[in-house]
C-alpha cells in the first residue's frame, strides 16, 4: 500500500553536498583559512614568499626561506547563518558549534641557501559543524553536518635560479562526514523520522607552484591544485522511522563519490619599497566538475533505488587583494579584501551551501619576538547573501552568513 | 589581555548574528478584525472521518484566521469537541488511526482503524453554544448549500452550535454579526454524498432552482448577506472529488488470478463473452445496462470506492464471481454525471466571485496539481492514500498538513486580489499521517 520511493529519495540525496560548506572556504572560495598571513591579506599569496604556509599556497616559494621553521596555527570560525523563509516570513537560525581549523607546516633543508627544499604540510580544509535550530523549516534538507577532515602534504621545493622555484606535493586527503536530516514522516506522537549518514573517504591529488620574480619589485607565482574526487565505499545509512516501517526503510550500505575541483592561481606580488608590499590572487575553480551527485546502494529495493540529483555548478572566478605594511622591525599590519562568485546556479542552493557572492574582509598583525621566535593573528569577517528557490527541494527564501574567524599562528625557525 | 578577549567576544557575538529585515505584514484592503468562515469537512477540520479536538485546530478555518491575526484579526472561537475525546464521524464512530489490521486471509496489515468501538456520541449531542461567544467558524461537516436555509437542518454537527432549534445557518450569529471578512469553502459536500453512495443516493444539489434547495440562487443569497456590510471575502472553488484517494486507492485491474481461479471464472464467464486470464485481471461489476446477464468488467477510468469491504473480495470472490454492486463503483458515465455537476458549480462560484467582487481559489486546479505531485520544503506531496501526506486516512478530508497547505493558497488568493501581505502558515508545524 506504501511506496516510499520519493521520500526515500529526498531522505538520502544531498548527502555529500555537505562535503562543500568548508570546501567553499578553502578548495573553492579560497577564503583559505590555511596561512595566517595570507588570511591576513585578503588570503592572496600565490605570488609572495611568505612563510611555510607558501606549502599550501604555491610550493615553488618556499625554497626562497632559507631556514628550517615550524609554522602551527589556529583559525576558530564563528559562523551563523539565518534562512528567512519568503511565504511563512519566519526567521530560522544556525546554532552551530566554533569550527576550529588548524594548520602545520615544517620546513627543512640539508644546508645553508641549499637548492631544494623538503616540506610537511597537514591543514584541515573542511572541519567544521552545521547544525540548524529545532524544527527549523529546511529539515528535511539537513538539520545537522558534521564534517572532519585532514589533507597532508609532503612536499619537495627546488630553486632552478636565484628568481625561479618550483615546488610540487602530494595531497593525501582524508575526510569523513556525518549528515543528519528529519524525513517527512511522523511518529504517533507527532514528531518526525529521521537518518544519519555517514561515511569516509581518502584520496589523493597534488599540489605544484611556480614562482618567478622578473625584478626586485614584482613577483608572479602560479599555483595548481589537481582535482580531488572523494569516494566514499562503506557509507551507512541509518533510518530512525516508526516501527511499521522499518522495512520500508533498511538501515544500509552506500557508495557515493564527490569532486574537489582543480583550482589554478596566478599570483603578483609586488615590493613598493622595504616596508609596503601588495598580493593579488586570480583564482580559478573547476566547480562544473560537480555536475551530478549519484547514489549507488549495495542492495536496492522497491524503496531504495539509486539515485541521481543534478547539481550543476559552474566555473568560477576569486579575486584577492591583500597588503603588508612593516610598521617597525618587529610589527607588520596587514590587510586585504576578497570577492568570489558562486558556482551555485540559481535553483540549487541548498542549507548546507547556502552559497552566494562573496566579499571577504581580513586583517591582521604579525610580531617578531626575536630570531626564532614570531606570532601572526588574522582576522577575517565574510558575508554571504543569497536568495533562490531549490528546484528539488522548493525550499525559497533567503540565507545571510556571517562568518568570523579570528586565527593565531606561532613560527618556530632555526 | 583580558580586556581584549572580552571584547573580541562581544564583536563576534554581534557582528556574528545575521539579521534579514522582513516586508511587514500587512492586510491589504481587507479588514480582518471580524473573521468567519463557512464550509463542510475542512472548514470545520473534520479529518480521519472525524471531527476531534486535535482536527479542529488544524482546520482550514482556524488556520486561516490564525494568520489573519497577524494582521489584526480578532479572536476567532471554534465549536470545539472536549480536548480528550476520541471523536465522532457521520456514522457515529470514532477516528481512524495507522494501526494493524487482521484480514481472512489472517494477513495482518497497516491499515487505518478505529480509534475507539464507538465515537463520541455524547459530545455530539452537547450543545457548545455560548451566547456570549459568537463562533468564527460555521464549517459544517456535511453541509451542503441548501442546508444553510434550513429551519429543520438536523446535522448534529449543526445543531450542537445551533443557538437555539429551529433556527437557520442563515438566521444565526455569522450573519448577523457583522463579518468583516469571510471565507467561503461550499460545494464539496453538495456533490460528495453522492459519489460516496457510487452514485446510487443523496442526489447532487441542482444547479439552479428556487432559494433554499438549488446552488445558484442560494449560494448568491449567501454571498450577498455576507457582503451586505461591505465586508470582503473570499471564495474556493471545487476539486473533482472523483480523484480523491477514496475513489483512486483500489487498483480496478488488481485481481490477481492463479490458474485454477481463472479456470472457474472462465467457465463462468465464457459463455456471456468474458475471458480471464492468469495473473492481474480487471474485476467484474454488476450493471443493467452492460448486456442481458447484466455484468461487465470495470473500464479504464472506473473508480472502485474505499467502501469495499476488501476480507469480501479476497475470500468470498467478491468482485469475481460475485460483481461489484454498484454502490461500491463509480462508472463513467457515474464520473462524468459528476464532473459535469463540479464544472457547473464552479463556473457559478467564479461568476458570483466577479459579481460580489470576492478573491477566488482554485482549489480545483490545487487538487489537480496534487495528482502528479508537489514538493513542499523537501517534502512529497502527492493524492497517493497515506504516503501523499495530503489527505487523512478517509480518503477525502485533507490532513492537518493539507488544510495548511490549502490555506496557504487561500491566502494567495487574497494577497493578490486585495494587496495583503498576509503571511503563509508553515505546513510542516501541522501534522501529516501519524505511523505507529
Amino acid at each position: 500500500m506504501l511506496n516510499f520511493k520519493q521520500i526515500f529519495a529526498f531522505a538520502v540525496s544531498g548527502f555529500f553536498i555537505l562535503f562543500f560548506i568548508d570546501s567553499n572556504f578553502s578548495q573553492g572560495f579560497q577564503v583559505n583559512l590555511q596561512g595566517q598571513k595570507q588570511q591576513a591579506m585578503g588570503s592572496a599569496g600565490t605570488g609572495l614568499i611568505t612563510d611555510g604556509a607558501g606549502l599550501f599556497f604555491n610550493p615553488g616559494t618556499v625554497v626562497f626561506l632559507d631556514e628550517n621553521s615550524i609554522n602551527v596555527a589556529a583559525t576558530p570560525t564563528f559562523a551563523n547563518t539565518t534562512y528567512l523563509d519568503l511565504a511563512t516570513k519566519k526567521n530560522f537560525k544556525t546554532i552551530s558549534p566554533v569550527g576550529t581549523p588548524f594548520s602545520f607546516y615544517g620546513l627543512f633543508q640539508l644546508k645553508k641557501h641549499a637548492k631544494l627544499k623538503l616540506g610537511l604540510a597537514a591543514y584541515t580544509p573542511f572541519g567544521s559543524t552545521i547544525e540548524w535550530e529545532e524544527n527549523w523549516i529546511g529539515r528535511f534538507a539537513v538539520t545537522r553536518l558534521q564534517l572532519k577532515s585532514i589533507f597532508i602534504q609532503p612536499t619537495i621545493s627546488y630553486r632552478f635560479a636565484d628568481n625561479i622555484g618550483f615546488g610540487a606535493g602530494l595531497v593525501i586527503s582524508s575526510g569523513s562526514v556525518t549528515l543528519q536530516k528529519d524525513i517527512p514522516i511522523q511518529y504517533d506522537n507527532g514528531t518526525f523520522a529521521n537518518a544519519e549518514l555517514s561515511g569516509s573517504a581518502t584520496s589523493f591529488g597534488f599540489n605544484a607552484g611556480i614562482y618567478y620574480e622578473p625584478n626586485p619589485k614584482l613577483s608572479i607565482g602560479l599555483n595548481y591544485r589537481s582535482k580531488i574526487t572523494m569516494k566514499v565505499e562503506n557509507g551507512q545509512a541509518i533510518f530512525n522511522v516508526p516501527a511499521s516501517l522499518d522495512t520500508s526503510f533498511p538501515d544500509g550500505v552506500f557508495s557515493s563519490s564527490l569532486p574537489l575541483p582543480q583550482v589554478i592561481t596566478l599570483g603578483f606580488g609586488s615590493k613598493v619599497n622595504s616596508k609596503l608590499s601588495f598580493a593579488l590572487d586570480l583564482n580559478h575553480v573547476s566547480w562544473n566538475a560537480y555536475d551530478t551527485l549519484a547514489f549507488d546502494y549495495q542492495q536496492n529495493t522497491s524503496s531504495l533505488e539509486d539515485t541521481k540529483s543534478p547539481r550543476h555548478y559552474k566555473n568560477i572566478i576569486a579575486i584577492r587583494l591583500g597588503s603588508s605594511y612593516k610598521l617597525s622591525k618587529k610589527l607588520e599590519l596587514r590587510g586585504g579584501f576578497g570577492f568570489a562568485l558562486s558556482p551555485v546556479q540559481d535553483g540549487y542552493v541548498t542549507p548546507e551551501t547556502p552559497d552566494g557572492t562573496r566579499y571577504n574582509f581580513t586583517t591582521g598583525i604579525g610580531y617578531k619576538f626575536n630570531k626564532h621566535f614570531s606570532m601572526d593573528f588574522s582576522f577575517l569577517y565574510v558575508q554571504v547573501h543569497r536568495q533562490d528557490k531549490n528546484l528539488e527541494t522548493n525550499l525559497e527564501g533567503t540565507f545571510l552568513t556571517k562568518v568570523i574567524s579570528p586565527g593565531l599562528g606561532i613560527i618556530y625557525k632555526w | 589581555m583580558k580586556q581584549v578577549l572580552l571584547l573580541l567576544f562581544i564583536f563576534i557575538c554581534i557582528g556574528c548574528k545575521p539579521k534579514i529585515d522582513v516586508i511587514e505584514p500587512n492586510a491589504g484592503e481587507i479588514n480582518p478584525s471580524h473573521f468567519v468562515c463557512l464550509g463542510g469537512g475542512e472548514m470545520a477540520g473534520y479529518c480521519n472521518d472525524a471531527l476531534y479536538y486535535n482536527g479542529q485546530e488544524q482546520s482550514l478555518g482556524n488556520l486561516l484566521a490564525k494568520q489573519l491575526k497577524l494582521v489584526g484579526g480578532e479572536d476567532f472561537s471554534q465549536p470545539l469537541m472536549p480536548e480528550s475525546s476520541v471523536g465522532i464521524s457521520h456514522n457515529g464512530l470514532s477516528k481512524l488511526i495507522l494501526g494493524y489490521k487482521t484480514d481472512c486471509l489472517n494477513n495482518s496489515s497497516l491499515s487505518p482503524v478505529r480509534l475507539a468501538t464507538s465515537g463520541d456520541l455524547s459530545a455530539l449531542n452537547t450543545s457548545v453554544y455560548n451566547p456570549s461567544v459568537s463562533f468564527g467558524n460555521w464549517g459544517i461537516p456535511g453541509l451542503k448549500i441548501p442546508d444553510v436555509f434550513s429551519l429543520n437542518y438536523s446535522n448534529p454537527f449543526y445543531t450542537r452550535m445551533q443557538s437555539s432549534a429551529g433556527i437557520s445557518i442563515l438566521d444565526e450569529s455569522i450573519f448577523s454579526n457583522n463579518a468583516t471578512f469571510f471565507a467561503i469553502y461550499l460545494g464539496v459536500e453538495d456533490v460528495l454524498a453522492f459519489a460516496k453512495s457510487g452514485a446510487t443516493t443523496d442526489s447532487m444539489t441542482p444547479l439552479s432552482g428556487a432559494i433554499g434547495l438549488d446552488f445558484e440562487n442560494s449560494l448568491s443569497i449567501i454571498l450577498a448577506t455576507l457582503s451586505g456590510s461591505g465586508a470582503k471575502g473570499v471564495i474556493s472553488t471545487i476539486p473533482d472529488v472523483t480523484q480523491l484517494p477514496y475513489f483512486t486507492t483500489i487498483p480496478i485491474n488488481s485481481l490477481d488470478l492463479d490458474s485454477a481461479n481463472a479456470h472457474t471464472l472462465n467457465s463462468v464467464y465464457n459463455p456471456i463473452g468474458f475471458d480471464f486470464v492468469v495473473g492481474t485481471n480487471s474485476f467484474m461489476i454488476e450493471d443493467p445496462s452492460a448486456n442481458a446477464f447484466g455484468v461487465r468488467p470495470l473500464e479504464d477510468g472506473e473508480r472502485i470506492l474505499l467502501s469495499t469491504p476488501l476480507d469480501s473480495v479476497k475470500c468470498f470472490k467478491m468482485g469475481s464471481v460475485f460483481p461489484f454492486r454498484s454502490e461500491f463503483i463509480l462508472t463513467i458515465d457515474e464520473i462524468n454525471e459528476i464532473q459535469t455537476r463540479i464544472n457547473q458549480y464552479n463556473a457559478v462560484i467564479k461568476n458570483l466571485a466577479e459579481q460580489y467582487n470576492l478573491a477566488v481559489v482554485d482549489t480545483k486546479e490545487w487538487y489537480h496539481g496534487l495528482n502528479n505531485g508537489m514538493v513542499y520544503n523537501g517534502s512529497p506531496i502527492n493524492s497517493s492514500f497515506v504516503s501523499g501526506s495530503v489527505f487523512s486516512l478517509d480518503g477525502i478530508t485533507l490532513t492537518g498538513r493539507g488544510n495548511a497547505l490549502l490555506c496557504n493558497e487561500f491566502i494567495n488568493a487574497i494577497n493578490s486580489k486585495y494587496n495583503a501581505n498576509i503571511p503563509k502558515v508553515n505546513a510542516l508545524e501541522y501534522n501529516a499521517i501519524l505511523f505507529p
